[in-house]
């Protein structure tokens, strides 16, 4: 338990610091952010809401300290004035709508790349002087390795424009009404095959590597000579003797690869023009609409530190020897 | 008069000496380069490409056919023989661009891989080494920026820093890309600390400077070899989504600006594939082969990893001894 807590105590500093790198931004910038936004709002807000995107940034007056305390206040509460962009929507509205789709994106993949990799990577490694250990390993690090951005552009061009098997754009077909029907669950899967098989393709080479170096230590232990020379089947050896003791190493990997995920996600949104956050990351960068762009490396961050404390849980899980 | 024919004899000896020496330190290298390709044919084909990148990239003046940055063709010609990869939408030559922006990409990237390659070696080292306090605070940094989502991270720097050119890029990849290394680079510097040449070197008097230089640093040189390599991949396609992003110079030519071009004017849904899919190809191909490299320095450091045909050549040898002895 007092590991738990101790992670917890981790992430909430981790997250202070990002709320004050975010207070920072805008003042270690040359020339003033207001002015930029005023200018790209192009007439659209009075002074009024000049004055409460000023106070919101807490460019008001006051010392900084004051400021800063005001700025924390305001992300807490959830209250991070409007978006120039979709004005007169809410920042916080705007990202509410697209973040279950990056989420979807992101940890869909991110499960679905470390199930299909840690089975590629035990067989790899269980098979490693045959065909499958010889050739797929160095075949995924290859593909793997393109950056997430070719990746998806090469699935866009090849299975969307040239085979046009798959749609291009959007998350869902626009003329279905969202509800808990098979129409729309299926058209939300068809449309998330593409990005998705995308990310899976960039991230499943970690843990297939991950897994089978972890996979040729346990292989060499007595205990599984000995399941071998009692005659179980090898799939059995595989994954219940030596699978589950090669995956804890591998389960430490996961934190890294959260992050890694959600940035690709970003990529990905944009070549496939999926509404998540990364669609409107970009349209907020092309406006200047700093409050929004804000507002989503804030929420990307809490985002990604609860699914860091999630795997930390699933560590606890695995390995009960280090909750004490 | 005796004296110095000894002087000088000695000297020749010890020339002779060195010579010697030289010549055996290269030999040793090449033993070494022949059995890091023996039997690796993911290395061979990932040393070749990139082999073949960095020439294309240093001869790019003399091998490209056109000026990159002036308007040669009319915009979207398909490949032809004058235009072998075709021309942009600017009609700017495809060919001569990828060349030129392999120079731009690859120095970005490279140098971003010794920036944090450097950093992470400061931390990593001397974190892992010292222990302590020292350890407690900068585990904790590194924790810290390992938890934070570097791409997004860098999307809002660039975001506010405006259209930024090459230079910053690099050195926000660079600042921004350390963490994993300093972690895997810690827990190695912790793993050998406790060994015997350490605690040797640490009781004849050896200063802490020339024990993380001397001793522990060479033990670290696949490591550092392979998160450097890791960077450089991780730091060329971040390159090319910032600038498919719009957040690069676009003036400037790279595979990223090229990117951005081509996303701008919708070449894919043209038909002018290749002003898209050139960039993208030369980008997949570098990180490939990065990779595969990658992957035999790994086989190298944990020589458990290797699995090639010297095993084949085991059981081959155990598979006909078995059947001297009729037993198969």
């Amino acid at each position: 338990m007092s590991f738990l807590l101790r992670r917890l105590g981790f992430y909430f500093t981790a997250f202070l610091i990002a709320i004050s790198f975010n207070f920072m931004l805008p003042r270690m910038m040359p020339g003033d952010p207001i002015d930029a936004l005023f200018a790209a709002a192009q007439g659209k807000m009075d002074i009024a809401q000049m004055d409460a995107v000023r106070e919101m940034y807490g460019f008001m007056d006051g010392s900084i300290f004051e400021q800063y305390i005001a700025y924390i206040q305001s992300v807490f509460t959830l209250d991070l004035g409007p978006s120039v962009l979709m004005f007169p929507i809410d920042v916080t509205t705007v990202v509410g709508m697209s973040l279950p789709w990056t989420m979807f994106l992101a940890l869909g993949s991110l499960i679905v790349s470390l199930i299909l990799g840690v089975t590629i990577g035990t067989y790899a490694s269980y098979r490693r002087e045959g065909f499958f250990g010889q050739f797929v390993p160095p075949l995924l690090a290859f593909i793997s390795n393109f950056p997430y951005i070719v990746t998806a552009l090469l699935l866009f061009y090849f299975f969307g424009l040239q085979l046009e098997i798959l749609p291009l754009a959007y998350t869902y077909d626009p003329s279905i009404d969202p509800g808990f029907t098979w129409e729309f669950i299926s058209s939300v899967a068809k449309h998330a095959v593409l990005p998705m098989g995308s990310m899976i393709l960039v991230g499943i080479a970690t843990w297939v590597f991950n897994m089978r170096n972890a996979m040729i230590n346990v292989l060499g232990e007595d205990y599984v000579t000995m399941a071998e020379a009692k005659g179980l089947s090898s799939f059995r050896v595989m994954y219940r003797y030596a699978g589950r003791n090669a995956i804890l190493p591998v389960a430490t990997a996961i934190a890294m690869a959260i992050g890694f995920s959600f940035a690709g996600s970003i990529m990905t949104e944009v070549v496939f023009n999926y509404q998540g956050l990364g669609n409107i990351l970009l349209k907020g960068i092309m406006a200047r609409d700093y409050p929004l762009i804000q507002a989503i490396l804030l929420i990307l961050v809490s985002a990604v530190l609860t699914a860091n404390f999630i795997a930390d849980l699933l560590y606890v899980w695995l390995d009960p020897r280090i909750s004490k | 008069m005796n004296k110095a024919t000894t002087m000088s004899s000695d000297a020749a000896a010890s020339a002779q000496h060195q010579k010697n020496k030289f010549k055996l330190k290269c030999h040793a290298i090449w033993i070494k380069t022949k059995a890091f390709f023996h039997g690796n044919p993911p290395a061979i084909i990932g040393v070749f490409l990139i082999t073949m990148i960095l020439l294309g990239a240093l001869f790019a003046p003399v091998l490209s056919s056109h000026n990159p940055e002036k308007r040669v063709a009319r915009p979207h010609q398909a490949p032809s023989a004058d235009h072998i990869l075709g021309s942009t939408r600017n009609g700017r030559d495809v060919y001569s661009q990828v060349l030129h922006g392999a120079r731009k990409s690859l120095t970005v990237a490279l140098f971003a891989g010794i920036i944090a390659m450097t950093i992470a070696i400061a931390v990593g080292v001397t974190s892992g080494y010292l222990g302590g306090k020292v350890d407690e605070w900068m585990n904790f940094i590194t924790n810290v920026f390992l938890v934070f989502p570097q791409l997004p991270l860098l999307i809002v720097l660039a975001a506010f820093l405006g259209q930024v050119g090459s230079l910053v890029i690099t050195v926000l990849l660079g600042v921004t890309s350390w963490p994993w290394g300093a972690r895997v680079i810690r827990s190695q510097t912790m793993a050998i600390r406790n060994k015997e040449f350490i605690i040797s070197a640490e009781a004849m008097g050896e200063s802490k400077i020339r024990i993380i230089l001397v001793e522990i640093l060479p033990n670290l040189i696949s490591i550092v070899f392979g998160g450097f390599l890791g960077t450089v991949i991780y730091a060329m396609g971040a390159e090319a989504g910032l600038g498919i992003l719009g957040l690069g110079d676009a003036t400037e030519v790279s595979w990223g600006s090229m990117l951005y071009w081509a996303q701008v004017s919708s070449s894919l849904y043209t038909g002018a594939w290749w002003e898209m899919l050139v960039p993208a190809a030369a980008l997949a191909l570098t990180g490939g082969a990065l990779a595969l490299i990658n992957m035999s320095i790994d086989q190298v450091s944990n020589p458990k990893l290797k699995t090639g045909p010297h095993m084949k050549l085991w059981k081959r040898l155990n598979r006909e001894t078995m059947k001297s002895r009729g037993l198969l």
